[in-house]
């Protein structure tokens, strides 16, 4: 691994606001090359707006340099380096899988156009076929196929599954990860199905009310959460312990403990690591109160 | 150079209805339409005679079989002049499509929120807007004037196949008048005049289109129109001696109709018989194309370029920050 490595997106004190509603608040984040990182969070916390102020879409307040560009200055050149899935089925009606990736190879300067017609022909779209009669799981298949030819540092993607089917998800997340991603590359997510995405992530940001609440490395939440099935004897110990979540599972108590030494809690019963969906919900609490 | 290439491509595959096949259509119906009336006979002296107009002999073409040479060649010579105008139709239609094409060109791409992909690609929005101008101004128009002449040719030759079953060979004077092959060519020549006066309109749909969240059309033709009632109203009230026509006729006729061809004669007070060359009976595309030319002295043509560049200027930099 080189030791020096610049961060692919840096931000310090990022900001946005919509008139007096604040969307993202003084968030301060970087992203090392070669992560998959989740920008996991509930509706309306902050998520899309950060994204596209990394996108250069909208303006904002503080710093932000993504491939040592900054998006609002710099967002044509940033372009030749970045691309994004802003959301499902955005691609215009009228265009055909083939004039799309005429298109795109016609443009872009990474566009590899065999491995985007490699990807097509694992489809079932067809080369003729217009966005307007295709399924929402093949406008975003063609979406990906176009994507994933681009060979860019950066990737964003906002929600790319929404109302998808299950076979579409897994199909769309696999194809991401056996084909498309190495080293030199990173990926942004926002999802809300996070148990779908938990598996690839390398890195994890959760972000509630426009602030960053959690950003960790998996590994590192791997060993400061834990998820303890209590037995009955220890619930009085355990809680003294500090739970940041109780729930009942068949009349048991499970507690999630954030930073309790593994030893200290497996005599309290049966310890597993938390679901990120279970970390989320934990975290979230009270988001829509 | 190659990126305009394809958003220049892009556009026409988007709008391949209204750019190719609607003025196919008008081009088709209008064929068949004269061909109909021709194909019932009746028509051709009627037509023959509006040619022969402003003719010594007079409307009497029926005995068009004694037609001498002479006569044959004036004929010649004012049909030649003339033909392209049975193609009013269809530039009447290119002004439609355009000017609904600039309507929805920076906003129905954040309507059906494909903007997003397209942003999502290294396209500067300068590129994006000008390549919808470049075909609003000049692929269009150069598509509109190749189906016009087409048709006008065809109905050129359903005419002259008329008049012979009427016992007058027309071909050979017709089609050796150079005149039938420079009038088109004159035609395109007004297409960088047709630019100039059209700019305003271009640009305020253009700007229009880039600015509105919602009712694009409404905010662009109602607010004008509008505008000019509420300063008709105030000065009426108030006894004030606005001159709400100077206003209608020099800001918003040119914002809304410059995409007219031919709309710069009544801009600029050009009358009829301006168009009428001394040496000639009838209206003809060399004397147009003169009166045109010279409606570029105008300075209100200039400063409404300049309204028109900036509008366009204005649409580039809020596209910057549009998302949905």
């Amino acid at each position: 691994m080189n030791s020096v490595t610049y961060p692919v997106i840096s931000a310090k004190g990022l900001s946005k606001r919509y008139g007096k509603q604040i969307a993202v608040d003084d968030i301060s984040f970087d992203i090392p090359p070669g992560r998959i990182v989740g920008l996991i969070g509930p509706n309306g916390s902050g998520k899309t707006t950060t994204l596209k102020a990394v996108l250069g879409l909208i303006p904002f307040e503080g710093q932000l340099s993504v491939l040592g560009l900054d998006p609002r200055t710099q967002r044509n050149a940033l372009m030749e380096q970045v691309c994004f899935i802003a959301d499902v089925a955005i691609l215009p009606r009228w265009l055909r899988v083939s004039d799309a990736i005429d298109f795109v190879a016609g443009i872009h300067p990474k566009f590899n156009r065999a491995k985007a017609e490699r990807y097509i022909a694992r489809t079932k779209l067809q080369p003729s076929m217009k966005v307007k009669a295709m399924s929402k799981g093949m406008v975003v298949q063609l979406h990906l196929a176009l994507v994933m030819a681009i060979d860019v540092k950066l990737l964003v993607l906002d929600e790319p599954t929404l109302g998808l089917d299950i076979l579409y998800r897994k199909q769309f997340y696999q194809n991401l990860l056996e084909d498309y991603f190495d080293e030199n590359k990173t990926i942004v997510i926002t999802t809300h199905q996070v148990e779908e995405v938990e598996h690839i992530l390398s890195d994890l940001m959760f972000i509630r009310d426009g602030k960053i609440v959690l950003a960790a490395t998996m590994d590192e939440v791997g060993e400061r959460y834990v998820e303890v099935m209590i037995e009955p004897g220890h619930v009085a110990a355990a809680t003294q312990l500090g739970p940041i979540d109780q729930r009942t599972v068949f009349g048991k108590s499970v507690m999630l403990f954030d930073g309790v030494a593994r030893e200290h809690l497996a005599a309290l019963g049966e310890t597993r690591n938390p679901s990120i969906a279970d970390l989320f919900v934990a975290t979230m609490k009270g988001s829509y109160a | 150079m190659k990126t305009m290439k394809w958003l220049l491509r892009r556009e026409f595959w988007e709008h391949k209805g209204a750019f190719f096949w609607a003025p196919l259509a008008v081009s088709a119906i209008l064929s068949l339409l004269i061909a109909t009336l021709l194909g019932f006979g009746g028509a051709a002296n009627n037509i023959n005679a509006s040619y022969n107009a402003h003719d010594a002999q007079g409307a009497t073409v029926s005995i068009a079989a004694h037609l001498g040479d002479e006569q044959k060649a004036q004929l010649a010579d004012i049909m030649s002049r003339s033909y392209m105008f049975v193609s009013a139709p269809i530039f009447l239609t290119l002004s439609f499509i355009v000017f609904f094409y600039c309507l929805g060109a920076l906003y129905d791409e954040r309507r059906d929120r494909s903007i997003l992909f397209w942003k999502s690609l290294p396209i500067s929005d300068s590129m994006t807007v000008m390549s919808k101008l470049a075909m609003a101004a000049f692929v269009v128009p150069l598509i509109t004037i190749i189906m016009a002449t087409a048709t006008s040719l065809l109905v050129l030759l359903m005419f002259c196949i008329t008049l012979t079953f009427k016992g007058v060979n027309m071909f050979a004077p017709l089609f050796t008048t150079p005149t039938v092959y420079l009038t088109p060519l004159h035609i395109v020549s007004l297409l960088p005049v047709y630019v100039l006066w059209a700019l305003p309109t271009m640009g305020w749909l253009m700007m229009v289109s880039s600015w509105a969240r919602s009712k694009a059309f409404l905010w662009a033709v109602g607010v004008p129109l509008l505008s000019v009632m509420m300063l008709y109203w105030v000065a009426r009230m108030f006894h004030l001696q606005w001159d709400i026509a100077w206003y209608a006729k020099n800001v918003i006729a040119r914002i809304l109709l410059g995409v007219l061809p031919g709309v710069w004669f009544p801009f600029t007070g050009v009358e009829r018989g301006q168009l009428v060359a001394p040496d000639q009976i009838s209206i003809g595309m060399s004397a147009i194309s003169t009166q045109s030319w010279a409606t570029l002295s105008n300075p209100e043509l200039w400063i409404g370029v300049a309204a028109g560049a900036a509008m366009i200027y204005v649409a580039i930099r809020m596209r910057r920050w549009r998302e949905e």
